[in-house]
């Protein structure tokens, strides 16, 4: 474990987002505010049912439209054009259509009024085909087919582990549950919609500024469109403009990019694509839903022994990164609290639904529910207090889990002393109210999903003192660019605003897998440091021949570089820097770093410590229940973290902030709600995301650990936030009244039919 | 959305002219949060908006201390309202519906007028208006009308007025002594929220603040237009207001709803709301009256 440095003048310090003023006054260029000279307007035609064989499409009126510039069906897309992790899905779809999100034709047109028009003109003849739209249902041999070539609705993932023996530790176990939960569709509802802009110059090189998490990694998507569309050894730019929000929603290519790129090469002009309100609630991808059979027991002295889940994933109609959200819940599942004994099996099933994609956590906050719901009533029938149940199975540094992740630094023990000692101090027991709390681990040193988890970094100085650093990781609105500035700044003696981050472009930027698995600050977070530690080498051999001083005497810090307790040894960072340009065989200051984690992948059995450290937490709430209407309120809410080190507390805690209330939504109000595949609240009235005025106040205690590895000792804390407070809720509830929701949001309806039943 | 025409006439009579001249192709807009959603979503295209934010006398709240009658210009907005001393003093019922609006920028544009014209089931404002017995005053091309509130509404964005028609102002008669009165929307969040239902009670009593006087119960979203439980209300006339017939009037109230299923609730819980909600608005109620009496 690293000492805390006390030393540092630029990390550890509280510095307001370097964009926030841009944002506040409505300077920020989001993909709404993309304006080319020419460009045309793209628009996207769903289908008019969940499940369904085209007939026939007439495009002739659409076409013949003054002001349409190009109309595309299914016919028009490459064979070869396809989307998601398993290749399953079309841009636009030929022949069937499997979903209300299917999209049929898409139009550009000189305005977005005449795309609209157009769209209308489309006449699509339909033969309807019974839909399934329930995965237990879709599971069984007589069901409808999503996909007929596959013969079945059960996608052939290998999510199976077995570590240890389930039945043998099932036979020991003093004290044993056993439970169905579930949770349904939320979705990630990014201030800034989806869309993009696509352009072709001469020679068919493509420029797309779309707002992607995966800049590199679509890159890649893209290159390979361009292939199926017969453009060999082309070029292909991704520019992000301001993203506001991402939360997993951007982590894959989307049929909005792709329609744009057919579009933009079919008119030979700028195409832009965005979605509207309506349509990023519809067209883009959700947290998935789950059934989650659990087993648990213990001994006598609540020692955890055995883990038995179980798990069906309505995957949707088409296949994108929801479907390996198993391999994230295998975290929780072998790895929250010590047990020895695991048994995990995920089936993800087909269905006409809206298909899932990647949501902060990935996968974490539906097996959270089902683990910390389970270990409560497990505490229960034990007959221990559930905060002293967690603390006797909690994890320990040093530990391997069965996983063989390797537990570095681990803050449990901190983490629920804390929550303990807020909800506990003013606990007088009132009729309706109860206290709940949850725990979680998540990983916090990056997360080796591909074959690499690099990210890379160029560095450059300039005469004046000022760094660009141009690196791989995205700021989608989480606050990379001051992490990357203030770790780049504390390294090279200056401030903060010296240092200008551009992660916009592919074209001049380097490689990344891309922002995911809470991954930016340990992993771009290190980039940057290596990049600013060649530097700064440079910077200080360069400054020993001027200055005359040893360089290891010498100390870069508020511009200046010095030896300390020598006044005349001290010059100006600025200075030395015109001095290494203007001065005869000068030199650049200028570096590259490319940082790749040493984690590993999971190997066979799932075996293998994807992270380089892993990230703990607790949540506690106190909540109370009006047993006349079945409505929760949330008095009090602790969400204590053990962060490695808070490169900047002030977004740390925004983090933590923003996740707890996602994680509450998650809990008590949001769901998409779908009617035989079609999405019925499609719209922010009826889809209750929390406002301002619900959102309450949140304790965010910030406990340090600092982690050998993390830059500056910091872990991973993008996700964790949403992750453990479903569960918390449910269990503060079950404190309160005494009934168990098992069945995510937890709604007044819910609450008040549990209250009959448990009262008749 | 299509182009329009946007005409801001500076009295009722320039208004209906102004809409006699294009009855087909002309809308009214009021606050505008309504009306803007709709010509966004293309539910409405007309070529000329014609707003009646300039016309100075649908603007107005005054009460008239001789008769004790209140009035409230059609375009007053949710936030004059919530903000005036006297709404909240005198009609907390009032105060209780329209602070708890969409959102405060949709309550500095929104209006009065504007909530009852959208005859939508769930509409906060209407509630009050109706137990307060409120009176709402038409101007059209054929002169003046009136119509009480409760009978304004025919079906889900459906009202009474005529093509041209303008609701120009409510009047609220005055109120007896010993009057309590209360609302609640019953939702699932705090803000930008359509209630599940919508609950509002006034009760008069008599000098002894016992006996039942006068009850009103008014149910939004229990019916496609708001309702009153006229079952309730006269179960409670003559009765002494306790737990007992409060708990009893809510049940009364809940079983003449017409409450349904929708993607936003299910017909018992909302059913078991009115019941619940009934019964403490009627608590409220009493408390107002032995505070403030």
């Amino acid at each position: 474990m690293n000492e805390l440095k006390s030393d540092l003048s630029v990390v550890g310090k509280r510095i307001p987002k370097l964009d926030a003023s841009l944002k506040a006054m409505g300077r920020a260029e989001y993909i709404q505010d993309i304006k080319l000279p020419g460009m045309v307007y793209g628009k996207i035609l769903y289908s008019s049912y969940a499940h369904a064989n085209i007939i026939k499409i007439d495009t002739s009126k659409a076409v013949a439209l003054p002001g349409v510039h190009a109309v595309l069906t299914g016919e028009d897309i490459p064979g070869k054009m396809k989307m998601g992790f398993y290749k399953d899905n079309p841009p636009i779809k030929k022949g069937k259509v499997c979903s209300f999100r299917d999209e049929v034709a898409a139009v550009a047109a000189k305005s977005p009024e005449i795309a609209r028009k157009a769209l209308s003109l489309i006449e699509i003849e339909y033969e309807e085909l019974e839909g399934i739209f329930d995965p237990e249902k879709a599971m069984k041999k007589d069901s409808p087919l999503v996909h007929e070539k596959n013969k079945t609705n059960i996608l052939k993932l290998p999510w199976k582990l077995h570590y240890g023996d389930v039945e043998k530790a099932g036979e020991k176990a003093a004290f044993t549950v056993e439970d169905r939960f579930s949770t349904t569709w939320v979705t990630h509802c990014c201030l800034g919609t989806s869309g993009a802009v696509a352009l072709f110059d001469a020679n068919d090189n493509l420029t797309i500024y779309t707002n992607t998490q995966i800049p590199s990694l679509a890159q890649k998507d893209f290159l390979e469109a361009l292939k199926a569309m017969g453009l060999e050894n082309k070029r292909a730019r991704v520019i992000k403009p301001v993203i506001g929000g991402g939360f997993g929603s951007k982590l894959d290519t989307y049929a909005y990019e792709h329609i744009a790129i057919l579009l933009a090469h079919k008119c030979r002009k700028p195409v832009k694509l965005t979605f509207d309100r309506q349509e990023e609630f519809k067209a883009t991808s959700t947290r998935q839903p789950a059934i989650i059979d659990i087993r648990q027991g213990c001994d006598k002295n609540g020692k955890l022994l055995f883990r038995d889940i179980k798990m069906i994933l309505d995957n949707g109609a088409y296949t994108s990164w929801g479907a390996t959200t198993p391999s994230v819940m295998m975290m929780p599942v072998t790895s929250l609290y010590r047990v020895k004994n695991v048994r995990y099996s995920a089936k993800c099933v087909y269905t006409n639904n809206t298909y899932s994609q990647a949501m902060r956590g990935y996968g974490n906050p539906q097996a959270t529910f089902a683990i910390e719901s389970s270990m409560d009533m497990l505490a229960e029938k034990a007959g221990i207090d559930p905060i002293e149940f967690r603390r006797i199975n909690r994890n320990h540094p040093g530990d391997v889990t069965p996983q063989k992740f390797k537990i570095t630094t681990c803050g449990l023990d901190l983490c629920l002393d804390t929550v303990e000692k807020e909800l506990k101090e003013n606990n007088i027991k009132q009729k309706g109210v109860g206290i709940g709390i949850a725990s979680l681990i998540h990983v916090g040193g990056g997360a080796r999903i591909y074959k690499s988890d690099g990210c890379g970094a160029i560095l450059k100085m300039d005469d004046y003192g000022k760094v660009d650093i141009f690196t791989g990781g995205t700021d989608m609105g989480q606050g990379l660019d001051n992490i990357t500035a203030q770790i780049v700044a504390e390294e090279l003696g200056l401030f903060a605003e010296d240092i200008n981050v551009v992660h916009t472009d592919t074209d001049v930027c380097p490689w990344d897998v891309g922002a995911h698995a809470s991954r930016s600050t340990f992993v771009a977070g290190n980039a940057a440091l290596g990049a600013a530690k060649k530097v700064k080498e440079k910077l200080l051999e360069f400054g020993s021949k001027i200055l005359d001083a040893d360089p290891g005497d010498l100390v870069l810090r508020d511009r200046l570089i010095f030896v300390p307790g020598d006044n005349e040894k001290k010059m100006a960072i600025d200075k030395l820097l015109r001095k290494a340009h203007f001065s005869p065989g000068g030199t650049m200051l200028m570096a590259d770093f490319f940082y790749d984690p040493d984690n590993e992948n999971l190997g066979k059995e799932f075996k293998g410590n994807m992270s380089m450290t892993y990230t703990f937490g607790v949540h506690g709430v106190r909540v109370k229940v009006d047993v006349e209407t079945g409505k929760v309120e949330v008095l009090e809410y602790v969400a204590a973290h053990d962060v490695g080190r808070a490169i900047n507390p002030l977004l740390l805690e925004g983090q933590v902030y923003g996740g707890v209330v996602m994680g509450l939504g998650y809990a008590l109000t949001e769901e998409v709600v779908h009617k035989k595949g079609k999405n019925m609240n499609a719209n922010f009235r009826d889809y209750k995301l929390f406002t301002a005025k619900d959102a309450i106040k949140i304790k965010a205690p910030v406990l340090e650990t600092p982690d050998k590895d993390g830059p500056f000792g910091a872990k991973g804390i993008g996700e964790p936030g949403c992750v453990p407070t479903a569960p918390a809720i449910a269990n503060a509830i079950y404190d309160a009244v005494g009934v168990r929701i098992y069945d995510l949001p937890i709604t007044p309806e819910k609450v008040l039919a549990a209250l009959k039943e448990k009262n008749n | 959305m299509k182009a329009f025409k946007y005409l801001s006439p500076k009295s009722v009579e320039e208004a209906i002219a102004f809409h006699g001249r294009h009855s087909e192709t002309s809308r009214f807009i009021g606050g505008g949060t309504d009306v803007i959603v709709k010509l966004k979503e293309g539910w409405m295209e007309p070529d000329f908006l014609i707003s009646l934010k300039k016309i100075k006398e649908m603007g107005e709240l005054s009460k008239n201390n001789a008769t004790g009658e209140l009035s409230i210009g059609a375009m007053v907005t949710h936030a004059t309202l919530e903000k005036s001393i006297m709404i909240q003093k005198e009609y907390p019922i009032i105060y209780d519906a329209v602070s708890n609006i969409g959102s405060l920028q949709v309550r500095n544009v929104g209006t009065i007028g504007g909530n009852l014209i959208n005859a939508v089931p769930s509409a906060d404002g209407a509630i009050p208006l109706i137990a307060l017995d409120g009176v709402a005053l038409l101007h059209g091309p054929d002169g003046e009308r009136s119509a009480s509130v409760k009978d304004l509404f025919i079906k889900p964005y459906k009202t009474i007025l005529k093509p041209g028609e303008i609701l120009k102002k409510i009047t609220i008669p005055p109120q007896e002594p010993y009057t309590g009165s209360a609302y609640i929307k019953f939702g699932r969040r705090a803000a930008m929220e359509l209630p599940l239902v919508g609950i509002g009670v006034l009760l008069t009593l008599d000098h002894a603040r016992k006996i039942c006087k006068k009850a009103r119960i008014c149910l939004g979203v229990a019916a496609p237009v708001p309702m009153r439980a006229f079952d309730a209300e006269k179960f409670l006339a003559g009765k002494e207001i306790n737990e007992e017939t409060l708990v009893k009037a809510g049940r009364i109230a809940a079983d003449e709803s017409k409450v349904r299923d929708s993607v936003r609730g299910k017909a018992w819980h909302r059913k078991e709301m009115i019941r619940v909600q009934v019964k403490r608005m009627g608590q409220k109620c009493l408390e107002l009256i032995r505070n403030n009496n």
